[in-house]
């Protein structure tokens, strides 16, 4: 992981003797954190301050690529504990357990490959096949490899098994896809590690409990492997969530190397339910890779949505797409209401006319996911952008009125829009989502009358 | 430190009367009030003003400085306002301030109009979509806002950086950044970089009561890290600014050193 | 390899609270972050609570009618049905009380409330119409009705705290506060509450709950700051139990009712919707929620898997 500007500055000397040829030491440091100036440039470096530089840019976590090229995945490289602290960055991958003996190995490929689902804006989808040496034998498993990467030849793909002669035979003929090896223990550590390091794939390293796979990791590092991934082999929901915690805890707070990897669960359960939520406890929990033994569609679409919830930048506003949306059944007396695409005020406003139990039309414009007050002082939810967006909207289609509500707070906006959106009234609503079902019943009773 | 009065702002319900009604006189009297509680530069915040947006600053400009001698910070997100604020701006009392530019590709305008009119220009390190969420992203951003003022003729000496103050009630740690990147600002260039803020963000949303004091507060906790401007109400800051003068010994003490 | 635990150091330690007349219930009372055994003492399990209505449900769903139908006229009845499925307490919701439902009289419900408690011997959580004016008419004389039956009532919220929380006071019960989705807003709401008399350590927090995929994040990361402000750092107004009303917001979702043949892609609506909810509940499980409010028994039967498996 790179520095930031400001962590390099601090092991700078901080005189500005612009030798380096800028003004001050931050500012080129914040140039050697992009990449654009060598550190060698500052004439007071010293090796020992090298030496520092480097050591401070090793992530506590390690964040490796699997994959190939154009298909690869990015695990690892986690900073906080809690999302609120920063966020969390590398989503959990989502493998789907093929075994070698399986007889319809193809229509299970066909799963995978037809997985994807659209939600809010982003494709999601299982991303990787584990494939599992069940047969224990080396033409099965390449018959059953060779199906896949006829289907689907730059899928990433975990192989599971315990035999080097297998690894080997499968390795060999997916050089160009980076697959992860899993996995080594106490018994193969020796044969697995020297695969690992010829052919530079992640290596999955496998013991019961902390302890025993910090002895195996040990063993793989003085090896030279650095893409490692932890399993402590967690029998129960209560092991996932302590080893996973205590793992990530070590790597983050006590800067412990030897733990700060990426981890994979296992999340194969006897039921379809119960296998969901230890996937869900993983994806919440610190876990990288979560290997499943089905993917029916109602489950892919609970664990896609949990892990795009979970990864999302709690910074950046969550934005809902722009466009006109339905919320009860709305026909064309119904009014219409407009807000900004901020996810939390389409939540609360949307939640609120629900309440009102009167269909509305809700119409939730772009803002970049400001709030309506920011939006509106930003330029971005101005009269003019909001008579645009009713227009190219074609809501005047569905409506036999011409009557936008728009929120209390830009009710200064009322006259601007009513301006350029001719024949349209403007009615101002009120300031908090909590008064809209007040508001709208209102609203209502009055158009009844008239 | 340059205090600039935030009062005429469109965010105040009197100030929006005024303007819609063409009201000279309580612009007037809140500018004067300003300028007597110590501002050394007048705020004119018209908003987006999209409509008629020119005729609106013109008025506001010339109205300000009719009864004050003193220079206009002039805020709106239109160009087109800005610059007919900037042609009408009486420099005899020093010059403008354009309010603002960022890192979102839309306000690179104000880079031209800074060059264009010769006037400083705040910069506030925010890019586009998505507030920063540290002092480290806002230096970040300072800098590359830095490179486009070079890039549009700016000179560094004319930007004031602004890390964008957030509410406390909301945004509690990002209070704590904002210190910080004050302090990093000034070390992106030598001489140091000015720096601004818009005070009373960070109470927006507080209970009345405790709006000058968290306010009043903070601020001292900015001049501490050495900023350079504060947009804010003057009558409620200038006790701060004068006394931490004196603790900073940027002015002589004296028993009655505010006073003057 | 010897690995020596990095443990935390912890500044509170939830209050514990035993609520019911006859049959008891019980949550709280840990001393760590959510099922962090290591560090911490956990007497009690997270405590699931089977949501009934005081009239027949106008939105539940297709998948809670199948289970329901045959007992949601009579609250009574409905009560003892789901004792009959292993519920340990019932949260009532006086839905009938809201101005656009049938906008019942307060009276009313009280009665309600003292037949159920006279008849059925599991703890009781009553819930009004989240009305924030009705409610304010409505649980005051709920609250007196159920006097000495050490019940959980709620919810206060800004608009209302003042008489909700006099009522608790005066009933004898325990109270819910909720704010919306912000971990300063619920301390300021508990600051508020506790300045009018009412004890500490009977507040329960609801940091607003939300469904999967519908402001879900939200609320997994109020109730985390809500309980490190808490447990961690000692801020006694925050280091109180968290309730997450997990079914009322779920049950709302298009995932719980879309049938598959009007979205292909989300699959069989049966496992889906059931474990909407399941899901939703286990991860506030995890994010520090100790009492949930739920409405489909296939889905509290896998969280209450869940909390075997973390209690193993």
């Amino acid at each position: 992981m790179a520095l930031t500007g400001i962590e390099i500055f601090k092991l700078l000397p901080k005189t500005n003797c612009k030798k380096c040829g800028f003004p001050t030491c931050l500012a080129f440091a914040m140039k050697v954190a992009q990449g654009q100036v060598d550190i060698e440039q500052c004439p007071e470096i010293s090796e020992e301050i090298k030496a520092k530089l480097k050591e401070a840019s090793t992530p506590p976590i390690r964040g490796f690529f699997f994959g190939s090229s154009s298909t690869k995945i990015k695990i690892g490289e986690e900073l906080v504990l809690f999302r609120h602290e920063k966020k969390f960055f590398n989503p959990t991958v989502l493998a789907f357990e093929i075994k070698d003996t399986d007889s319809n190995i193809d229509l299970l490929i066909d799963e995978v490959l037809n997985s994807s689902i659209e939600r809010v804006g982003q494709t999601l989808k299982i991303d990787a096949i584990f494939l599992k040496n069940q047969s224990g034998k080396v033409d099965i498993f390449l018959q059953a490899l060779d199906k896949i990467l006829d289907k689907a030849p730059d899928l990433p793909l975990i192989f599971g098994t315990l035999k080097p002669d297998v690894a080997v035979a499968a390795v060999e003929k997916t050089k160009d896809i980076r697959p992860i090896l899993s996995e080594a223990n106490s018994e193969n550590i020796n044969e697995m590690a020297e695969i690992a390091k010829k052919y530079n794939i992640p290596l999955v390293v496998r013991d019961k409990g902390i302890e025993k796979v910090m002895a195996l990791l040990e063993t793989a590092r003085s090896k030279g492997i650095q893409d490692l991934i932890i399993d402590t082999k967690p029998e129960t929901a209560k092991e996932i969530l302590i080893n996973n915690t205590l793992i990530r805890r070590a790597a983050l707070k006590k800067g412990m190397k030897v733990l700060g990897y990426p981890i994979i669960t296992f999340a194969n359960r006897d039921d379809d339910f119960y296998e969901t939520i230890i996937a869900s406890l993983a994806v919440l929990k610190y876990s990288s890779i979560v290997v499943l033994s089905s993917i029916p569609k109602w489950k892919n679409l609970v664990l896609f949505t949990l892990r795009q919830n979970i990864y999302s930048d709690p910074q950046v506003p969550m934005q809902v797409k722009q466009g006109i949306y339905k919320v009860g059944e709305p026909d064309g007396n119904s009014p219409l209401m407009i807000t900004t695409n901020f996810a939390l005020t389409y939540f609360l406003v949307k939640g609120e006319i629900e309440n009102s139990k009167i269909p509305t039309w809700l119409a939730i414009m772009d803002c970049d996911g400001l709030s309506v007050l920011t939006a509106w002082a930003a330029g971005k939810f101005s009269a003019s952008k909001i008579a645009e967006f009713i227009k190219e909207s074609g809501i005047e289609e569905r409506l036999n009125h011409r009557e936008l509500i728009i929120p209390g707070y830009v009710a200064m906006l009322k006259a601007a829009i009513e301006d350029k959106l001719q024949g349209w009234k403007v009615i101002v609503g009120t300031k908090e989502a909590s008064g809209i079902p007040a508001f709208l019943k209102n609203y209502m009773k009055s158009k009844a009358l008239v | 430190m340059l205090i600039i009065g935030e009062r005429l702002s469109v965010i105040s319900k009197k100030v929006r009367e005024a303007i819609l009604k063409k009201d000279k006189a309580p612009i007037q009297d809140i500018a004067i009030e300003q300028w007597k509680a110590g501002a050394h530069m007048i705020e004119a915040n018209i908003g987006p003003a999209e409509d008629d947006g020119e005729r609106l600053m013109e008025w506001m400009v010339t109205t300000i400085q009719e009864v004050v001698p003193l220079p206009v910070s002039l805020d709106t997100t239109n160009p087109r306002a800005m610059e007919a604020g900037l042609k009408v701006h009486n420099n005899q009392w020093g010059k403008p301030l354009i309010n603002s530019t960022s890192l979102d590709p839309e306000r690179f305008i104000m880079f031209e109009l800074a060059a264009k009119y010769n006037v400083p220009i705040i910069a506030l390190t925010v890019g586009k979509g998505g507030l920063p969420r540290d002092a480290e992203e806002r230096v970040e951003i300072a800098l590359q806002l830095m490179e486009k003022a070079a890039e549009f003729g700016v000179s560094l000496e004319d930007i004031y950086l602004d890390p964008l103050v957030l509410q406390i009630s909301t945004s509690q740690e990002q209070a704590k950044e904002v210190l910080r990147a004050i302090k990093l600002f000034q070390d992106l260039n030598d001489p140091p970089m000015k720096t601004i803020v818009g005070l009373s963000n960070i109470s927006n949303g507080c209970p009345k009561h405790l709006r000058p004091i968290i306010n009043k507060y903070f601020l001292a906790l900015l001049m501490h890290e050495g900023l350079t401007a504060a947009i804010a109400n003057p009558s409620e800051i200038i006790e701060v600014v004068k006394t931490i003068n004196v603790i900073k010994g940027k002015t002589l003490y004296a028993h009655s050193y505010l006073e003057i | 390899m010897n690995f020596s635990i990095p443990k935390e150091t912890y500044a509170g330690i939830i209050p514990e609270i035993v609520f019911g007349k006859g049959k008891k219930a019980y949550f709280g009372g840990q001393s760590a972050l959510p099922f962090h055994f290591f560090e911490g003492h956990f007497p009690h399990k997270p405590l699931i609570a089977f949501e009934i209505q005081d009239q027949i449900p106008e939105d539940y769903p297709e998948e809670l009618a199948k289970t329901y139908s045959s007992v949601w006229d009579d609250t009574l009845r409905w009560a003892r049905f789901c004792e009959s499925l292993g519920a340990q307490a019932i949260a009532l919701r006086l839905t009938s009380t809201h101005p656009d439902s049938r906008d019942s009289k307060p009276e009313e419900a009280a009665d309600k409330v003292k037949k159920l408690l006279s008849e059925i011997d599991l703890p009781l959580i009553i819930l009004g119409s989240n009305h924030t004016e009705k409610d304010a008419d409505v649980l005051p004389i709920v609250a007196d009705a159920s006097r000495g039956y050490n019940c959980i009532i709620g919810k206060a919220q800004e608009g209302n705290y003042k008489t909700v929380v006099a009522s608790a006071m005066a009933g004898g019960h325990f109270l819910i506060a909720m704010s919306d989705l912000d971990v300063n807003l619920a301390k300021q709401l508990n600051i508020l509450i506790t300045q009018m008399g009412f004890p500490r350590e009977k507040i329960i927090i609801d940091p607003m709950c939300s469904a999967l995929g519908y402001g879900f994040e939200y609320t997994y990361s109020v109730m985390e700051r809500i309980r490190i402000a808490g447990i961690l750092q000692g801020d006694s107004m925050l280091c109180l139990p968290m309730v997450a009303d997990v079914g009322f917001y779920v049950w709302k979702t298009k995932e719980t009712q879309a049938s598959e043949s009007d979205i292909p892609e989300w699959g069989s609506l049966h496992e889906r919707a059931l474990m909407w909810e399941a899901v939703t509940a286990c991860s506030f499980l995890l994010s520090g929620a100790d009492l949930l409010i739920m409405r489909h028994p296939e889905a509290v039967k896998i969280v209450n898997r869940f909390m075997n498996d973390l209690f193993s």
